[in-house]
């Protein structure tokens, strides 16, 4: 059966909360789906952490408490020299980490990597999800 | 054509509406919740501990899909038979009663999000005595469940607590038990909770595990906090436990659990009031009640007698056998902590086939295919579970039924955090609308094939009809619902709730306080 899929991005409401940079004058991150697929390069500023970033840019990444590091929804993969850079998880975000589904030695909660100058250009993988069945980037009107 | 009924108001409920409605944005689609509490969120409002407000802000998100045009709440609404016993009639008293047959006439899809409301007992237990309740009746108490029987816990004469199972439910209900109550008084405890932890004369608990710290089901942020609690201290577990534990390979989780247990609590055992313990490889095996003055001795608030069979863990299987030898354990109150199941619903009614037919009386939960579509058996020889009770039904015998789905805890048994709800309610919600785009390209023809597998035989069970229509009239609702004896909440009743919860909260100053019916 052939499948219509579709990749309709989800309508937040409230987006991440922060400010976009000038154009070209941000941090650079680009956001890819675990095939490596490309979702998006965005820029954004030192202080900004990944979760209100991604939200800013419409990109598919839950957060379901909100960034109090009480679940793993925001759970994002990152490049081993950058998740170096950053300093060791707490306590609270491995106890979340531990309940991440495709967890890796790179994992962090996007809420808890904040942007510095040494992050500019990473690269932040979502992690497998449910997410591939709608691929195409197709858009569904039916009214 | 898609008009979603949606049995249940819980997390799973709403994370498959709102997936469904951002996946279909503009489509003239409707999704009709019926909850049978008058207010939404199930276990978010109902189970989510008092000290974890930072859980429930997937509300936030929930309020995003209730204000979508194309979703309706209706609260207090009981989808099933009329209740036959007296203690069910009692509890559905003000609730409108839909059976499952008025409701389908009007929907083109059904999602079954009921979760597991029901407790697991043990079989060496009372479900229910004046010494011994399931946690579940805890949880409902301190969370003012408006379906339970609201008898607090006799927290006055329970010096010592014995609670059965090493899960996030035991920690929570332990952890409530043992925080001072000045520390909870500005969470979302109702002040009658309140006023009962003040007069607890609680002095230790103890969690009773039947297995070994590798298989304990709590996760480490509820361990940490048990650990971190101000005015307890864990009594230390014997170094031989954790020194054969630390041989096994372990997960990261368990390894870092068992560095947790191998640390202790913040406090000294000696140093404070308070005390619990996990007490591994055992299980219960008697609780009899001290009934002679002159056997209570010096203990006369430990009236139970509570005999414990020692285990051991097969390392292959992981399961737990008796070793023959045994501790008697004095405790003042048994809480029962096992896991929850599913409701056995007769949805089998939905795929015209028998009573009870997708409810897995062995998993306890409604078998459902990788998507969430909901499934029954091909044949009438391949019940869901055979009769003997210990196998259930291999998926090439059951074959998915049109337009039925199920999610959540009811469709795979009481696991998980908060996440991993969401993404079976994202994957559901994605099968859902699969489903319904390949019906509406013509090219796809939607006939199954019913043919049952070589080698097996019995009768096919007879196609009558689909049970969902494919086409009603989009604004229709059950007659029950329309005209009833009790009201039905729909979510702006629920959000003046809401609100008025919160203002008697801010006079409070705690997070809300909760209103009995409002």
């Amino acid at each position: 059966m052939e499948l219509r899929t579709h990749q309709i991005f989800h309508d937040l409401c409230q987006h991440g909360g922060i400010e976009r940079p000038e154009p070209g004058t941000g941090l650079k991150l680009t956001f890819k789906d675990t095939k490596g697929n490309l979702l998006q390069e965005v820029e954004a500023n030192e202080g900004d952490d990944i979760l209100s970033i991604a939200h800013e840019y419409d990109i598919d990444l839950e957060g379901a408490c909100e960034g109090s590091v009480a679940c793993s929804t925001c759970h994002v993969i990152l490049p081993q020299e950058y998740y170096d850079v950053l300093p060791e998880p707490d306590d609270d975000e491995n106890d979340m980490l531990d309940m991440a589904f495709g967890l890796t030695d790179t994992s962090r909660l996007g809420c808890q990597v904040k942007m510095t100058k040494e992050l500019d250009g990473i690269t932040v993988t979502l992690p497998a999800a449910t997410r591939n069945m709608f691929v195409d980037g197709e858009c569904t009107s039916m009214s | 054509m898609m008009k979603l009924a949606i049995i249940g108001g819980g997390p799973s409920a709403f994370y498959v509406a709102g997936r469904i409605f951002s996946l279909l944005k503009n489509a003239p689609i409707k999704i009709h919740m019926y909850e049978r509490r008058w207010s939404p969120y199930g276990l978010v409002r109902y189970g989510v501990a008092p000290d974890h407000p930072e859980v429930k802000n997937c509300i936030h998100k929930f309020e995003e899909t209730a204000r979508d045009p194309r979703f309706r709440f209706f609260g207090n609404v009981f989808v099933g038979h009329p209740p036959k016993n007296e203690e069910d009639k009692r509890l559905l008293s003000r609730n409108v009663v839909l059976p499952v047959d008025s409701l389908l006439g009007h929907y083109t899809h059904l999602l079954v999000a009921t979760g597991c409301p029901f407790p697991r007992f043990h079989l060496k237990l009372p479900r229910r005595s004046p010494w011994c309740l399931p946690a579940l009746d805890i949880v409902h108490w301190y969370t003012y469940n408006q379906l339970s029987r609201h008898r607090p816990p006799p927290l006055e004469n329970s010096p010592h607590i014995s609670i059965i199972g090493a899960g996030n439910v035991a920690l929570d209900v332990a952890r409530i038990l043992l925080t001072p109550p000045s520390q909870l008084e500005k969470y979302d405890v109702p002040e009658h909770v309140l006023e009962v932890l003040h007069r607890s004369k609680l002095r230790h608990v103890s969690i009773i595990a039947r297995r070994g710290p590798l298989d304990a089901a709590f996760t480490a942020k509820e361990l940490r906090e048990m650990m971190n609690l101000p005015d307890s201290a864990m009594i230390p577990i014997p170094k031989n436990v954790l020194d054969e534990a630390a041989k096994s390979e372990m997960t990261r989780q368990q390894s870092r659990i068992l560095q947790l247990l191998q640390k202790g609590s913040k406090n000294v055992p000696g140093s404070t009031q308070k005390t619990w313990s996990i007490d591994f490889f055992r299980n219960p095996v008697k609780l009899e009640t001290i009934e002679k003055k002159e056997l209570l001795g010096e203990a006369p608030d430990l009236p139970l007698n509570l005999k414990l069979a020692h285990t051991e863990v097969d390392p292959k299987t992981r399961q737990a056998r008796e070793t023959q030898e045994f501790t008697n354990l004095r405790t003042s109150l048994v809480v029962t902590s096992l896991g929850f199941q599913a409701e056995p619903h007769d949805y089998g009614r939905i795929a015209n086939s028998y009573e009870g037919e997708n409810y897995d009386k062995r998993l306890h939960y409604i078998r459902t295919d990788a998507g969430g579509r909901l499934l029954r058996p091909i044949s009438t020889d391949h019940p869901i579970l055979d009769k003997s009770g210990l196998e259930s039904a291999p998926p090439e015998l059951l074959k998915p039924v049109d337009r039925v789905y199920a999610s959540g805890w009811a469709s795979v048994g009481a696991k998980g955090v908060l996440a991993s709800t969401m993404m079976n309610a994202y994957n559901v919600a994605e099968t859902i609308v699969s489903d319904w785009l390949a019906s509406q390209d013509k090219s796809v023809s939607p006939a199954a094939d019913d043919t049952l597998p070589a080698g097996h035989k019995g009768n096919k069970v007879e196609d009558l009809e689909f049970p969902m229509k494919s086409q009603v009239n989009m604004d229709s609702l059950p007659e029950e619902v329309k005209e009833s004896a009790h009201p039905v909440f729909s979510f702006d009743d629920w959000k003046k709730v809401d609100e008025e919860e919160v203002r008697r909260g801010e006079e409070r100053g705690k997070e809300r306080e909760r209103v009995d019916w409002p």
